[in-house]
Formats: structure tokens, sequence, C-alpha cells
């Protein structure tokens, strides 16, 4: 469905127009616009026809729809939709009686021509359009270059009354129909799914004056404290991560070598005031030549206690990346430490799943490559094609002896006597 | 034509392999250096992710075998003279089983480098590098030269005694006197398989 329009967003490609929104589109466009609706109703459409036939391949002379097209780019507001369930479209001229309250009038180009037409009152004008049989593509072509023709014709009699109209190109039915239309609908019912997924959200920012410093995102975030024997643990994600959750970051700072992250909680695991602050540094390194950043403590501040993890040993990246590991905790394949024996993290757990952070060379508010701290290979895999190698040299070395050995042909002699081998001593 | 141009199959086989071999290399050794993945080839990584038992055990087992295979290899070479110069020269029979017993002894330095090597292998704790420390990366680390060191100095002193002795056991077919002075020969080749046990037994102290 084509209609020049008051702009609205255009749908997300893939979606299929339901009856309810087409109405709401409708709707909207009837009430901003001009209430003169020209409608141009084919028998039949796909957007497959003007994939073919409207020289989307380069081949823009040999377009089936010039006057489509022009009128197109020179109306004010456009809107296509590519996809419009059929029984929507169908009903199209009955939503638009309803909203313009007016009959519809079947016409046809000579006809306009003696109509009169009123900028103030609405007026409904249908042109039906043939679409053909459809066995023979060639007459297609034709059949849709002849319509055009006549959506030419309409519009330049339109303009030439200086009426301000609306004007809606659409059909009954859909010229075609994928056979498998089952597996149509889930792919479509999949791609509509993947735009609306949940569970992402954006990263905690910490901005320095306008330019985004820090940047943290994870899927899960939590501590525990180990109390008389048991773990109380408290999940810190819904107040840091969400649509709509801004969490307090005072304290935060970052300049070229140094940056804080500390983000404020209030009533966790009973205590009124908490801060999770991560504390990143960076400089150069001779050996590799390159500046790298760590995450040298990640620690928790409660009621003047405060817990302290070392991750400086296994949380770096190069500087201008970002890190990002699966799981970050100080107790499952743990990437923090406690700082020392007493030190109060002993009594902690925490848990970051899906951990991305950089503390430097933000660009944008979007991490740059993310530095996975799992290789490709891990070291068991290693030690395996290691192992495996020298084994497999072993092999060559005794297959390469074996294969050179030879038998004695010295005295071998093709064209001597047989050896006979007597039975009796 | 393309025949004669064509090297025999071993030859392509292991002309093929390495072309393989290299060509992987390079490769992967490229796309690293566009994408600025460098820092991802990390050897600290492999050498303190890897267990210390892994290199161990190789240590191990590259001591006996190396050490085997040096000894079978010589004994192949001396024995196959021995018999055969036998056939003509009896008496060199009993005198040249001395060359054999060079070449065992060879392989008798490798298992007991071997057994050596396995007892001082204990059990450690910790899973992180810093919680398995420095020393137990270092006992893995001398052990797999260690059973290095022992492996490769056998494999080529076996060899060599074994083609002395092949020497010594023909000449001695031909003239009895020339014996005794390839023997002295023999010695010195036996020696070096004994430099590699000492050598060998520093390294894991």
């Amino acid at each position: 469905l084509l209609i020049s329009s008051p702009t609205q967003p255009p749908p997300a490609a893939g979606h299929i127009i339901g009856q309810q929104q087409l109405t709401s589109y409708l709707e909207k466009a009837l009430n901003e616009g001009p209430r003169n609706v020209v409608l141009f109703l084919q028998d039949k459409m796909s957007i497959e026809d003007f994939t073919m036939y409207g020289g989307a391949f380069g081949n823009k002379q040999d377009t089936a729809f010039p006057n489509l097209e022009g009128a197109l780019m020179s109306s004010s507001s456009r809107l296509v939709l590519p996809a419009v369930s059929w029984p929507a479209s169908n009903a199209v001229i009955g939503q638009l009686q309803d909203q313009l309250e007016t009959s519809p009038l079947y016409m046809d180009p000579e006809t306009l021509s003696q109509l009169r037409l009123n900028a103030s009152s609405p007026a409904l004008l249908v042109f039906r359009l043939p679409y053909g049989l459809g066995a023979d593509l060639m007459s297609a072509k034709e059949i849709l270059s002849g319509n055009d023709e006549v959506i030419g014709q309409v519009l330049s009699t339109m303009r030439a009354r200086a009426v301000p109209y609306t004007a809606i190109y659409t059909a009954l039915q859909p010229s075609r129909v994928s056979p498998p239309h089952q597996r149509r609908a889930p792919e479509r019912e999949r791609q509509r799914r993947i735009k609306e997924k949940a569970g992402v959200y954006a990263p905690v920012e910490f901005k320095e004056g306008e330019d985004t410093c820090i940047l943290l995102w994870a899927k899960g975030l939590s501590v525990s404290i180990l109390r008389s024997g048991r773990w109380e643990e408290h999940d810190l994600t819904p107040s840091t991560f969400g649509e709509g959750v801004s969490p307090q970051l005072h304290g935060s700072s970052c300049d070229k070598s140094k940056s804080k992250l500390v983000l404020n909680y209030e009533n966790v695991l009973g205590h009124r005031s908490f801060k999770l602050i991560f504390a990143m540094s960076q400089r150069r390194y001779q050996v590799s030549a390159r500046r790298w950043f760590t995450l040298d403590a990640v620690e928790l501040e409660y009621d003047r206690t405060t817990a302290r993890f070392n991750g400086s040993r296994k949380v770096y990246a190069p500087a201008e990346y970002s890190y990002r590991c699966e799981s970050v905790t100080n107790f499952r394949w743990p990437q923090l430490v406690p700082r020392s024996l007493n030190d109060p993290a002993n009594q902690w757990r925490v848990s970051f799943q899906d951990f991305q952070i950089q503390g430097f060379n933000v660009s944008g508010s979007e991490f740059s490559y993310a530095s996975d701290c799992a290789g490709f290979f891990s070291a068991g895999i290693w030690m395996g094609l290691m192992t495996s190698l020298l084994l497999v040299l072993v092999l060559t070395y005794g297959l390469h002896m074996i294969m050179q050995l030879h038998t004695m042909d010295r005295f071998d002699d093709p064209k001597g006597p047989a050896i006979s081998v007597p039975q009796t001593e | 034509m393309l025949l004669e141009c064509m090297m025999n199959g071993h030859a392509i086989l292991y002309t093929g392999v390495t072309l393989a071999f290299w060509s992987t290399i390079l490769i992967v050794g490229l796309c690293y250096t566009i994408f600025d993945l460098g820092f991802r080839f990390d050897v600290a990584w492999f050498l303190t992710e890897t267990s210390p038992f892994m290199w161990a055990n190789l240590g191990i087992g590259l001591a006996i075998s190396l050490s085997v295979v040096g000894a079978a290899w010589g004994i192949y070479i001396t024995g196959s003279s021995i018999l055969g110069g036998g056939v003509k020269a009896p008496r060199i029979k009993t005198k040249n089983l001395v060359s054999i017993i060079f070449c065992e002894a060879v392989a008798i330095y490798g298992i007991i480098m071997a057994i050596v090597i396995s007892n001082m292998a204990e059990n450690f704790s910790g899973t992180t590098p810093e919680s398995i420390g420095a020393r137990n990366y270092q006992a893995g680390y001398s052990m797999f030269g260690a059973g290095l060191t022992v492996g490769f100095s056998n494999l080529f002193c076996g060899i060599c005694v074994g083609i002395v002795g092949s020497g010594a056991a023909l000449a001695d077919a031909q003239n009895g006197s020339l014996f005794v002075k390839i023997l002295i020969v023999e010695i010195f080749g036996s020696a070096i398989g004994l430099f590699g046990v000492i050598v060998a037994i520093l390294q894991v102290k």
C-alpha cells in the first residue's frame, strides 16, 4: 500500500500490517492530510511486482512505474507499507468510507475531468485497475505499465485542478502467495520477535562533561555475604541496568591514566549505603610496546569498611579496546582475588555475568572491540594439540622408516628359473 | 616428462604437509597482524596455563622413548653386521656382543632416568598461576628439559655406537687384531650417553 500522506514512521522491514494498524495509519493520514482521497485499487498486488518491474536492479529506465515514482517523489510526504495482510487491504474501501463519511465514487480518467472537486468536502474517488490472469509474465508488465499510465493521467488531472489530495495505491488481494505459506509465517514471526527482544539494554555510562568516559554492561551483577554460615545474596542487576534505570554514579572520576566507576546503592544486605567501585588504570608497557588497561580493584564499600578485590592479573585489555568476559567472579574460575588474607573481601562473593567494561578511549557511547577473556583455543586444547603433534611426528618418523625398507633384489633374475624348494631333506 | 619432474611419494607427502603447515602459520599470523590482534598471541599465557604435569610427563615419555629408539637403531645396525659377518667368520660372534651391550646400556640409562624423573613428580594444589607457584612450574619445565636431554643424547649415542659396532664386527671378521682398537672408539661414543644422563640429573636436582 502506498500513500501520499503526512510523514509517519515507516514500519519495520518484514512487518505485516494488520487491520488495526492499517486503520490507525489511515486515520492519522486523513486527519492531518487532505480529505480528498484518490484510491487506486488494483485487483492484485505484491511487493514482488515492484521488485520485478520497478527497475530495482539498476535498470531504472525499464521501470513500469515512471508516473508512480514521479508522484511519490514529488509528493510532500509519503508512506510505503510493503506488507499489508490481505484481509485488511480488502477492507480498505470500507475503512475509508467510514473515516471520510462519504460513499466511494467509482471512476475512470475520463469521468474524472467532468467531476467537480472541493477542497473542503471529503471525497473518495476509486479507480479500479486490472491485474490480469497472472499466467503470462510479459502481460503482467504491460498491465502494470498500463495501470501506471492511468495513475499518471489521474494525478496530472488532480494537479491541474489544484485540489489537495491524498493518493492511495493498493489492492484487494496479493498477487503472489508463497506456497509454503506456513513456513513464511514463523520466519516473519521470528523477525518480529527479534525486533522486540527483551534483555537488551544500554550500558551504564559515566560522562565527564559531554564525553562518555566509562562504560559498563553486564547481564547479571550480584554480591553475596557470608553471615552465620550462610551466603546471603543480593542481585544488583535491576538497580543498575534496564529501561529507565539510572544508577547513581557519584564519586566516579576519570582522567588519562585512571578511571573509577562508583555505583551507589541503598539498602543492600542490610547496609544503608553500599558502593560498588571499579578502579581501572592504563599505562604503557615497554615489552609489548602498547598501552594496556587493567581493572586494578573491585571494591565494595559499606558502613565504613571496604572489601577489596584485585583484578589486575586477569582483567586486562589493550587500552583502545574493551574487556569482556562471560563470568567474572571471585569463587568460580576466579578473576578477582581478595587483596590480602585478612581483607573483608574474604567474606564476600561477587559475580558478574556477561561482563563488559571499558574505562578509556571511549568514542561515542559504544564499546570498542571487545577483547574477550576466552581465547580461540583453551589451555586444554593447546596441551592436546602439542601432545598430538608430538605423537604424529613420531608416527611420521616410524612410517618413513618402514616405508624405506626394501626387500633385497640384488640376486633377482626374472628370466632365470624359479626357485624350487625340495620337499625332502 | 611429468613423471620425471615429480618426486617420489615420500617427498610429495612431506612437501605437502610442510606447505600446509607453513601456509597455515603464515595466514593466521597475517590475519592477527592485520586486525591488530597481535596482543592475543600470548606465549606467557600458554606457559602458565598449560599444566606442569603435561611438561613433566612429556619429559618422562621422551626420556625413555628416545633412548629406546637410539638403542634399537644401534642394535639393528650392529646386529645385522654381526650376523652377516658371522656367517663367514663364526669366531666374531661372542666378542662382538660387547657392542650390543654398549647399545643396550643406552636404553638402560633412559629407563633409569625416566624412573628417577617420575619419582620427582608430585601432586600440587592450586588452580591459578599464582597459587600454583613458580616452583611447580619450574619443576615441570625441568623435568621436561631433563627428559629431552637424556632422550636426545641417548638417541644419538645409540646410533653412533651401533654404526661403530657394525664396523668393528666387519673389521673383526676380516682381521681379528682390529677389534680392540675399534672398541676404544666405541667407548668414546658411549661416553656421550653418559654425559646426557649426568646433565639430566643435574637439571632435576
